[in-house]
């Protein structure tokens, strides 16, 4: 027998032995963490749909190794879930409230997380953003009892800018949507290469407007550029295109091309989408919060259960789910069942406090924005001939920073990426009394 | 089934030890007689197979296969029959989800260093730990959440129960009463009636348990915790309490511990420091820590029953160290198989 989430889920009942419940704490009241999971939207397309099929099943997975868990101790336990629906995300929200949930989780998207960030403060309850990665979130659209696990764009910037620095790619073009968060990230990138990556610079950049797509000049631009790396500063779908116009108008194989990782962008289906339109350019590397073949750190197992649980690899949503889930649940499970706000953030948000995302170190908070820190993924989409299933998809060829530096500061190894204090411009304190 | 093995007998002089002591994940010898000799077993997870070191020399005498499919079985924890004759293993594969053959518990005659009997052990076993009458073994079985016990003459399991998600250390009390198996997703060590066959309780102990350790009275359990940095010090005798906890730091990853035979010093593997961590039992506060030569990612830890030699298994630099106590120092370093796990000292007894 192997453990599965589903069996767990069976065999709950028998976890409840007397002798057992008669030596456990007690914790006093139900515990009730609310979900908002990703609305359904038929029209935002195929990737949009793997986010709510991944957040989806990593919430069953989630609530059966959770209240697993709580059973151990005594604790009442349930996650509730509610799906926004014509875009509601307050009423959705307001439904987890009112069926007892002491925090909220959710977020997919910058606007998501900023109007769930927006509510939150004003109900004085806890928040944890999922996915959504603008830095202005973490700086001047703050908020004080948001707590962002999806790691920052200047996270994932600082990742990708100091592994091709570093892997001595000098000529970098850029394409960037035209955006508030296309030049936003286009200007932290460029922070990155003057101030934490010297030796690279810029050799062009083309600025296309969502869903406008560059064709053959971008293929010229670049070519006659003569970068040497990509950065693609897109959504998905225009990730995607421009993958396209750039194999199509004769790039060659040997520049590399990556993208921001948004969401949908660190799916199997995004990397399989990505070598489809693009069979050299497209089988890059690309940053992610988490990989489906980490092997190391417990990863193993974890990643284990739920492929045997789903038939699939864990992905990014999924993975975020848990470990909000586990953020607030630990908040309540550490402390005998306390689950007031204010209780809850001083446990997230107190620097002895510890929390496994699964990637071999313990993380925290950064103070002055509510960021977790982590350590990021490096992964290779596969070429054809070994993207033979969808777990295979995906290389993992790298961890960002490595976490494994004997003799060094984990906290300063884990800030190697990300805005530092003297960058931010959140000026909301946690309300922690 | 007998293993082809190279046999180079070694000897330590007034290898003395006086007590009980305690191996890695609790498990305690009787006393070894004049004249006995030592050897190390390690565990290499990679390599599918056991190396012998001998400690007179501290020299690799030889290596046990386990598998003739490295890379796709692990053995991993190991543990000692109370005469230190025999070694148990913990076998599994790398593939959680799927039940092998291979899951079972591998026990190795210190003698001949054949195998001497082999257990089913399904549902991943990682750990295991001997009954101080050596009648029993117990495993924690990490992807079924159980911990099992199984009787030693008949090689079949005669409990199972049910503990956190990620089983990882078991350990037995000295006196017998209680198994204790640590869950890393769960923080909890659960606490197992042996006599009265119940689950007494789950104590919440620290981030990502990994291994367990008793004092030589059996007072007192050390459970520590490899993403919270610390060992959890639970009192036996008060309900199974935890009263204290040991920083080592957020990046030393604690793994095995072992106290030593005086019962002054608890032994930590700090896997992420490439140290080992040594804790003043009076004071339960850090009174050395080890770097200086130490291979990379020690993750077993061991000492000779004379508690003249300590032995690290280092994962990332396929050697065992050895620490001489008197100096708190590292002495030398050993090549070993791939992906050194864990490390025992077995007994090789004097004739006659």
């Amino acid at each position: 027998m192997r453990l599965s989430f589903a069996a767990l889920a069976v065999v709950l009942g028998a976890m409840l032995m007397p002798a057992a419940a008669q030596e456990i704490p007690m914790f006093g009241h139900p515990v009730r963490i609310g979900v908002l999971l990703p609305e359904e939207k038929p029209a935002a397309g195929p990737l949009w749909a793997e986010i709510v099929k991944s957040a989806r099943e990593g919430l069953v997975a989630t609530e059966e190794d959770f209240v697993f868990n709580a059973e151990l101790v005594g604790m009442d336990f349930k996650a509730i879930a509610e799906s926004p629906v014509g875009g509601d995300l307050i009423a959705a929200a307001q439904k987890l409230l009112d069926q007892g949930a002491f925090a909220i989780m959710g977020g997919y998207t910058n606007v998501e997380a900023r109007t769930l960030g927006v509510w939150a403060e004003q109900k004085g309850i806890p928040f944890v953003n999922l996915g959504a990665t603008a830095d202005s979130l973490r700086n001047d659209q703050c908020s004080a009892t948001t707590f962002h696990l999806s790691p920052s764009a200047a996270m994932y910037i600082d990742s990708i800018v100091g592994w091709y620095v570093r892997s001595g790619l000098r000529q970098w073009y850029f394409v960037v949507e035209d955006s508030e968060e296309g030049r936003a990230q286009y200007e932290r990138m460029r922070w990155s290469m003057q101030e934490r990556h010297f030796g690279a610079r810029e050799v062009g950049r083309m600025n296309l407007a969502p869903g406008r797509a560059g064709g053959a000049n971008l293929a010229n631009a670049v070519r006659r550029a003569n970068a040497d790396v990509v950065v693609l500063l897109q959504g998905a779908t225009d990730q995607l295109t421009a993958l396209k116009d750039l194999e199509a108008g004769g790039v060659p194989a040997t520049v590399q091309v990556t993208g921001f990782p948004h969401l949908e962008a660190q799916l199997r289906q995004f990397y399989r989408q990505s070598r489809a339109a693009a069979p050299n350019l497209g089988t890059g590397h690309r940053a992610a919060a988490w990989e489906a073949s980490i092997d190391a750190y417990g990863a193993r197992e974890y990643n284990a259960r739920y492929r045997e649980r789903w038939g699939v690899p864990m992905e990014t949503p999924a993975w975020a789910i848990y470990h909000g889930m586990r953020i607030l649940y630990e908040a309540a499970f550490f402390t005998g069942g306390k689950t007031d706000p204010k209780s809850v953030m001083r446990y997230i948000m107190d620097p002895g406090s510890v929390f496994d995302l699964h990637k071999g170190v313990g993380t925290s908070f950064r103070p002055w924005d509510r960021q977790e820190r982590q350590s990021l993924y490096l992964i290779k989409v596969n070429t054809p001939a070994r993207a033979t299933n969808l777990l295979n998809e995906a290389l993992l060829v790298g961890e960002l920073p490595a976490i494994y530096m004997p003799g060094t500061n984990l906290v300063e190894r884990l800030d190697q990426i990300g805005d530092l204090a003297n960058r931010s411009r959140c000026r909301k304190p946690t309300p922690l009394r | 089934m007998t293993y082809g093995f190279l046999v180079r007998r070694g000897f330590v002089g007034a290898a003395l030890a006086s007590g009980l002591l305690l191996g890695a994940d609790g498990l305690a010898q009787t006393p070894v007689k004049p004249g006995d000799t030592y050897r190390i077993y390690v565990a290499n997870e990679y390599n599918a197979d056991i190396t012998v070191i001998d400690t007179a020399t501290d020299t690799v005498i030889g290596a046990i296969p386990i598998s003739g499919r490295p890379g796709l079985v692990r053995p991993r924890g190991m543990a000692l029959s109370p005469d230190g004759t025999v070694v148990y293993v913990s076998v599994s594969d790398f593939h959680p989800e799927f039940e092998v053959p291979e899951d079972k518990i591998v026990a190795i005659d210190t003698r001949t260093n054949t195998v001497l009997q082999e257990f089913r052990a399904g549902g991943n076993p990682e750990r295991v730990a001997i009954s101080p009458d050596g009648k029993q073994v117990w495993a924690s079985l990490e992807a079924i959440a159980h911990g099992g016990g199984y009787d030693i003459a008949t090689g079949t399991q005669f409990v199972q129960f049910r503990v956190g998600i990620e089983a990882e250390g078991v350990a037995v009390s000295p006196d017998g009463k209680w198994v204790y198996v640590t869950a890393e997703a769960t923080h909890t060590t659960t606490v197992y009636d042996v006599e009265n066959k119940r689950i007494l309780k789950h104590v919440l102990v620290g981030n990502r348990p990994r291994c367990v350790a008793f004092s030589l009275d059996g007072t007192r359990a050390y459970v520590s915790a490899e993403i919270g940095g610390t060992i959890s010090i639970i009192d036996v005798t008060r309900n199974h309490t935890v009263v204290a906890n040991v920083n080592l730091g957020l990046d030393s990853r604690p793994v095995e511990l072992v106290v030593d035979p005086a019962g002054k010093y608890l032994y930590v593997a700090g896997g992420g420091t490439s140290a080992i961590y040594v804790i003043d039992l009076a004071t339960n506060r850090i009174a050395h820590i080890i770097k200086e030569r130490m291979g990379r990612r020690p993750w077993g830890v061991t000492i000779t029953p004379d508690g003249k030699k300590v032995y690290t298994a280092n994962g990332l630099s396929d050697s065992v160290s050895v620490i001489d106590p008197e100096c708190m120092c590292v002495v030398k370093n050993i090549s070993v198989g791939r992906g050194a796990h864990s490390v025992q000292v077995g007994v090789v007894p004097a004739r006659g």
